[in-house]
């Protein structure tokens, strides 16, 4: 039993040594030093506590690119005392004044706390690029017609050192080239619903040529050995794709066309997203497998957006990703005179739709600035839109792409290959796709998906919807007055956006997750609904 | 509301302070005024009475009043005790009283859940637990046994005895001070610049062990242990049980030290709860070192009353640890490992104590049944102590040591390595020989700069911790819920 008596020198306290050494006219027991103690410490937390109670709090955190908690309503208090004296808590301790900087500080401290580790065995691999060009470029470029379906990539991190951050992200390497990676979970089965909507599309609308396109993730290519087990092989749900989808739909190999490219940047190493380059050589695969003209880079002008930090920093709460911003690189086609349409959605918080835009002109490129989360968005201004390009470039082959986020960058490689390109987001779009098909006299349609998506039976099921649904936003009858308005507001807003670029807007939209009902595994791999409106365009 | 939530440091302990300080002035004045003041501290105690009420209610706004009502109950057993010639009567009356609401609202839901699970047709009541409620009941049946003793003079004045049971600092986690303890400070103390600065200093070191330390290997701990236990490998429960052995450990002793701190800067001196229990070499020395205020508590106040060693030891013995296990809360796997501690320690008499065994081997023996002691503690679910001890044995699960484990190691090296320095008494002994060589020397010099050094710390803990509770939303202490 415990016995106070057994040891008489009790934790943590200097009291009981200097009581039992304290002479009369002890320097340590003198009010002076401890004066000072006093003195440093409150000036300290006073200085502090100022920050605290007296400067303005924040409103909205660039690292979590979310809202913060706002003073609970005092009115509310009645309805449980409790829940609104934890609500006063959360708010101050989550709206605090310089909360990114603290955040920051917290994240640095975490950093300082890790051992150190060594970087890879090789140069080589930590430097990522190999300096002269791998075997396997040579193998691609022996193959003009399309890519190897025997290959198998070599992974340049293969010997890297790796690291699980928060919800499972497999960090690669340190320094400016460290990489994030999601981990994938899905069995070659859970393609099934992809692959039966690919077959069905293809049966009821015998006059299109369908088109899979199924998108690995940077996973596949660039997991280190090390961390292999925490993540599942893509390849074999692309493979189950391909000898599943029926002899009427054509199976773009994206997986070939992209391995022999895994020491260019074809991925992102900061976002979940893939590379303009990456989307590049897969719209090659798709124009080589339907047979359309294809332009090389040579014909495009080039351009880059500098320290770009992607999602993966907001999802892995690693402060690594945000100290290793890259460039990001898009490519824009020389001397096309193409015309963009855009219809917009918008949604409610729930992430329904309330409203559909009247078609508007607009850019298909839209500019952001160095430094900018939001480079992805270059792209039609990101997913809530559906778009039609009218290319200029004459011919009767009409494209359709219904893609998920990984999408949005092939159809700027795409405008020397089809008069047409219609651009439908699978979370975003009303019309009923015979009737769309049909009317736009469409020749090709593609489901361009990352594998997440495609083994995914509700984002699969949304696209099925598509061929059943007619038209209409399905606000409920009620709520018309309220769709009204939302678009009005949104016109209202589309105008005040023209003539600046807002910064609002530029940093808001990338929110890390998607709280809209998707299936998708965490962390979503697509971003949070697109930015207002194509206010930036170019 | 708890210490390690930002609202308490930069809201509630500068309001706190501030009054205090006002209140210390307004009793000066009445001791210029009139010579012999019965209640010298009169307003100070009005000032932290308050406070220790918004304190509680910020989070149990309702169930203040039930701890209002067992003050009440206790205050007036405790008068009728030291008025009545029927003292143990008075004291029965009373200690049924704090029992009676202890086991209402503790542990009604269980035992009626226990009942109905033998097919007894009853209503299982849920009822939640009040914070702190172990804490405070215990204390008031503390003030009752001190004053039947006649250990203690009874508390004639009702706000000196909430001030006793419901002081903000240690009230809803420890450690449990007994009355005899504080007595006389609730009207007669005094506090120094020294006082303030050792006890502001021991409450940032507190905080550092709670956010610092307790935190990030809970994080670890939950990482591991917290969701589906099937993919856990036995490296993985291994690590999984330690980051949790050291976070319960820190989370534990850091409040003690910020409650201890705390109540110094008032001119208070509440026991010590830890002295390094992870330095044991044996379970019975474990838990001399271990939340020492309850083993002292079921020591006077249940085990010797029982018969101590003179009678039935055996029965004593497992009588307390089967109530050390239900105290920490309302499951069978408390009253598991109150029972696993009650049988190791019976053992350990006539054997371990007995025998010559070389320390290494003890402090190995000691870690390892102590990891198995927290492997039941976490778990409240018997199917997953199951799935939980069948992978910490290699019976299940990856083997090897996966990648998600050596990263929650390497992520937070550092934390690891000074958690496991701190369980060592090096900071206490460095601490020490500088205050004897400041004490030898006479060094005025060297007294400064221990006081400055010493701040510096404290605001660089200050500054970290705020830094890591930025966003943080859940930064319970676990033993608030006892």
């Amino acid at each position: 039993m415990n016995t106070e008596t057994t040891d008489p020198t009790p934790e943590e306290t200097p009291a009981a040594a200097e009581a039992a050494a304290a002479p009369v006219r002890d320097v340590t027991a003198a009010v002076g030093p401890h004066a000072l103690f006093l003195v440093i410490a409150t000036i300290g937390f006073a200085a502090l506590a100022a920050v605290f109670l007296f400067l303005p709090r924040s409103t909205y955190s660039e690292l979590e690119k979310r809202d913060l908690a706002q003073f609970p309503p005092i009115e509310t208090f009645g309805d449980d005392p409790a829940a609104y004296t934890a609500a006063v808590s959360g708010w101050f301790s989550d709206s605090e004044p310089f909360r990114d900087d603290f955040m920051s500080l917290s994240m640095n401290f975490r950093n300082l706390v890790q051992m150190q580790l060594p970087m890879g065995d090789e140069e080589e691999a930590v430097t990522f690029r190999p300096a002269t060009t791998a075997p396997a470029d040579a193998r691609a470029d022996g193959i003009p017609g399309g890519a190897d379906p025997n290959l198998e990539a070599d992974n340049p991190l293969a010997n890297e050192n790796a690291k699980v951050a928060n919800a499972g992200i497999i960090i690669v390497g340190t320094g400016p080239n460290v990489r994030a990676l999601m981990g994938f979970r899905a069995e070659p089965g859970a393609t099934r619903p992809y692959v039966n909507l690919l077959n069905d599309l293809a049966e009821a609308m015998p006059s299109v040529q369908v088109y899979s396109m199924a998108v690995p993730l940077a996973t596949e290519f660039y997991v280190p050995d090390k961390a292999r087990s925490v993540t599942r092989p893509e390849k074999p749900c692309l493979d189950y794709i391909r000898n599943n989808v029926s002899s009427k739909v054509k199976f773009v190999d994206v997986y070939a066309a992209l391995a022999p490219h895994v020491s260019e940047d074809i991925y992102l190493r900061t976002d979940h997203h893939w590379a303009p380059l990456g989307a590049f050589y897969a719209a090659r695969e798709l124009a080589h497998t339907a047979g359309v003209p294809f332009r090389e880079l040579t014909d495009y002008d080039k351009h880059v957006i500098r320290g770009y930090v992607g999602s993966m920093y907001g999802y892995s709460k690693d402060i690594a990703v945000k100290n290793a911003p890259e460039d990001f690189y898009y490519w824009t086609p020389r001397g096309v005179d193409a015309k963009t349409t855009y219809v917009t959605y918008r949604t409610n918080k729930d992430y329904q739709i309330v409203s559909e835009s009247a078609p508007y002109a607009g850019q298909f490129f839209h500019k952001f600035g160095d430094g900018s989360g939001n480079a992805y968005l270059t792209f039609m201004g990101g997913d809530q839109h559906l778009v039609k390009v009218v290319t200029g470039v004459p011919g009767s082959r009409k494209l359709l792409i219904v893609k998920d986020s990984y999408g949005n960058p092939i159809p700027s490689f795409l405008f020397y290959s089809f008069s047409e390109i219609h651009v439908v987001d699978f979370r975003y779009f009303k019309k009923n796709l015979k009737d769309y098909v049909a009317a736009n006299h469409i020749t090709d349609l593609t489901v361009a998906f990352n594998i997440f998506s495609a083994s995914s039976a509700s984002a699969t099921g949304k696209v099925r919807a598509f061929m059943s649904q007619h038209g209409g936003v399905t606000a409920p009858p009620a709520k018309a007055a309220e769709k009204k308005s939302d678009s009005t507001a949104e016109k209202k807003t589309e105008k005040k956006a023209e003539p600046k670029a807002e910064p609002k807007s530029e940093k808001k939209p990338q929110k890390p997750a998607e709280p809209a009902p998707s299936a998708e595994p965490v962390p979503a791999p697509e971003p949070a609904p697109a930015p207002a409106e194509p206010a930036t365009a170019e | 509301m708890v210490f390690s939530d930002l609202l308490f440091i930069f809201v509630f302990l500068p309001l706190f302070a501030l009054c205090y300080g006002g209140a210390t002035g307004v009793d000066r004045l009445r001791r210029h005024s009139s010579a012999e003041l019965s209640r010298p501290m009169l307003w100070r105690n009005i000032v932290m009475v308050l406070f220790s009420l918004l304190f509680y209610s910020w989070g149990e706004p309702v169930y203040i009043l039930l701890m209002l009502l067992a003050v009440a109950v206790n205050y007036a057993c405790g008068l009728g005790i030291a008025a009545s010639r029927h003292k143990k009567l008075w004291l029965v009356l009373g200690v049924a009283a704090d029992l009676a609401i202890l086991g209402t609202f503790k542990y009604l839901g269980f035992f009626a859940g226990a009942i109905a699970e033998f097919g007894v047709p009853v209503d299982v009541p849920e009822i939640a637990l009040p914070i702190g409620i172990s804490f405070y009941i215990f204390q008031s049946i503390s003030y009752l046994v001190d004053v039947y003793r006649g250990q203690s003079p009874v508390q004639r004045n009702f706000l000196d005895l909430l001030l006793y049971i419901a002081m903000f600092p240690q009230l809803i986690a420890g450690p449990i001070v007994r009355y005899d303890t504080v007595a006389r400070e609730i009207n007669h103390r005094t506090v120094a610049a020294r006082d303030v600065a050792q006890g502001s200093y021991r409450f940032f070191i507190g905080l550092a062990k709670k956010v610092v330390f307790a935190n990030i290997l809970g994080e670890v701990a939950t990482q591991l242990m917290g969701g589906d236990l099937s993919g856990l490998s036995t490296a993985g429960a291994w690590v999984g049980i330690l980051a949790f052995a050291l976070q319960i450990y820190f989370d534990f002793s850091g409040y003690s030290d910020m409650a201890i701190g705390l109540g110094r800067c008032v001119g208070f001196h509440f026991p010590e709860n830890f002295d390094h229990p992870y330095t044991c070499t044996s379970m019975t020395d474990f838990w001399r070192k271990w939340h020492m205020s309850l083993g002292s508590f079921f020591r006077d106040y249940v085990y010797i009353p029982m018969g101590g060693n003179r009678r039935h030891q055996a029965l004593n013995i497992m009588v307390v640890w089967f109530l050390t296990g239900m105290w920490h809360g309302a499951s069978w796997n408390f009253i598991i490992w109150g029972l696993y501690f009650g049988l190791i320690i019976m053992i350990e008499k006539y054997t371990l104590l007995r025998w010559r065994i070389p320390r290494p081997l003890l402090h190995l023996y000691s870690i390892f049944l102590l990891l198995i002691g927290w492997g039941i503690f976490y778990f409240d679910d018997m199917g997953r102590m199951q799935q939980f001890f069948t992978a910490l044995f290699g019976m299940s699960g990856a083997q090897g040591f996966p990648l998600d484990v050596q990263t929650l190691i390497t992520d937070n090296f550092w934390i690891w390595v000074g958690a496991l320095m701190l369980c060592l008494p090096l900071r206490r002994k460095v601490a020490d020989a500088a205050e004897r060589m400041v004490a030898a020397r006479q060094s005025h010099a060297g007294a400064y700069l221990l006081q400055f050094s010493r701040a510096i710390i404290a605001l660089a803990i200050l500054i970290i911790s705020v830094a890591l509770l930025v966003g943080a939303t859940n930064n319970a202490f676990i033993y608030t819920r006892f």
